[in-house]
């Protein structure tokens, strides 16, 4: 009977662990695939957290994006392979695009979309996850020291893009002025 | 320098697409984890999973089912015309007076869906107006209401489309008591693809068009 005491400690542990996560590994997820991946990317990620229950540290979060960053990845790889099928089903009627709202920040998006992903991901863990360079250095499997420096970059960087689309936006609107 | 930060993080927080997730769902967590637990500790080859490709298919399929309405699944490699494919003979009439036919296999997906044309239906052996009767282990069977081709009997019976077909939505998902018009080619197979669904005034016109009634 004590392996069966054992099983059930085991299942109060993972339940505990899991409840704390899931919301938080849903809310990643939802930032980086569609509802679809994001439902088959958080059960891989959950079956990963139970068979290595015994792996996680104490800071477990961190830990978990880390595994969901993989599954997720894992996702995407057979995804790609999987897409020229769904071309092929596409070409006669594409899916419509989920609409985006409109009171988004154009300017952060497209700064964003300029940066490297590398960097654009750190800053996401960073703003979104609002993790830690300590913690984000869990998540990629970085050092903590390369995890800090490589924030203090992409954070530069960003800026120095924002910078650039408002000196541009600056300029169109100054000729504008001039034009009329 | 702090401030700065703070301003930054606060600029992207603010366009973080997750904000609006509702918090999830108790009962469906309890499933969640109830699944998780199922599995053994350690994995096994049977244990692999479906990925996300039969939802992106799903999601293509639905968008092509009705964006356009009907078509027929078109083997690349086979002659255009015919929307089955497969070598099995069946699609034969019983003695007790029932049709028997069967859904296509999974092999048929690797094609692509063209809108029904009379000239392509009118090429089917089997084509009736019915309604299903009683579905049970994979096998339906209809109570033929009027024959557009084929020789007539009162019950027709389908074995019933593969769980991958189904999950690509180009099968037809019979439903207890629905009523369908289906047409099946020489060799017993269910055309899918929208050359068989449900009833519909279109579809019985296609049908009308295909066999001269």
């Amino acid at each position: 009977m004590a392996t069966d005491q054992g099983e059930e400690q085991r299942r109060a542990r993972f339940e505990a662990l899991a409840r704390e996560l899931i919301d938080p590994l849903r809310r990643y997820l939802a930032r980086r695939t569609d509802p679809a991946t994001a439902d088959d990317v958080l059960s891989d990620a959950l079956l990963v957290c139970w068979r290595r229950l015994d792996d996680v540290p104490d800071n477990a979060l961190p830990w978990a994006y880390g595994v969901a960053r993989n599954c997720l990845a894992n996702a995407e790889r057979g995804e790609r392979r999987r897409e020229r099928l769904v071309a092929r089903l596409s070409v006669v009627a594409p899916p419509e695009q989920v609409a985006a709202p409109d009171d988004r920040d154009g300017e952060l998006l497209e700064a964003m979309a300029a940066l490297r992903p590398e960097d654009a991901e750190l800053l996401r863990l960073w703003a979104w996850e609002q993790l830690t360079s300590a913690e984000i250095a869990t998540v990629l499997q970085v050092s903590a020291n390369a995890a800090s420096i490589r924030l203090h970059r992409a954070r530069e960087k960003l800026r120095e893009e924002l910078r650039k689309i408002q000196q541009v936006a600056g300029h169109e609107q100054s000729r504008e002025g001039r034009g009329s | 320098m702090s401030d700065e930060h703070d301003e930054l993080r606060a600029r992207l927080s603010a366009a973080d697409p997750a904000s609006s997730l509702p918090r999830s769902d108790p009962d469906r967590v309890a499933r969640l984890l109830e699944d998780t637990m199922s599995h053994p500790e350690t994995p096994t080859d049977s244990d692999r999973r479906r990925g996300p490709l039969t939802w992106l298919v799903a999601a293509a399929a639905v968008a092509i089912i009705a964006g356009v309405g009907a078509f027929a699944l078109v083997n690349g490699t086979e002659e255009a015309g015919s929307p089955v494919a497969g070598p099995d003979p069946s699609g034969s009439t019983s003695a007790s007076g029932t049709t028997e036919l069967r859904a296509p296999g999974a092999e048929a997906i690797s094609g692509r869906c063209l809108p029904p044309t009379a000239d392509v239906l009118a090429e089917a052996d089997v084509a009736f107006d019915g309604t299903v009767e009683q579905i049970d282990e994979g096998l339906v069977t209809l109570r033929a209401t009027r024959w557009y081709a084929g020789e007539p009997t009162d019950l027709v019976t389908v074995r019933g489309p593969s769980e991958e077909l189904q999950q690509l939505l180009v099968a037809v998902d019979f439903q207890d008591g629905g009523r369908y018009l289906v047409a099946a080619s020489d060799n017993g197979q269910v055309m899918v693809c929208g050359f068989s669904s449900d009833f519909s005034p279109r579809l019985q016109r296609l049908y009308g068009q295909a066999f001269g009634q």
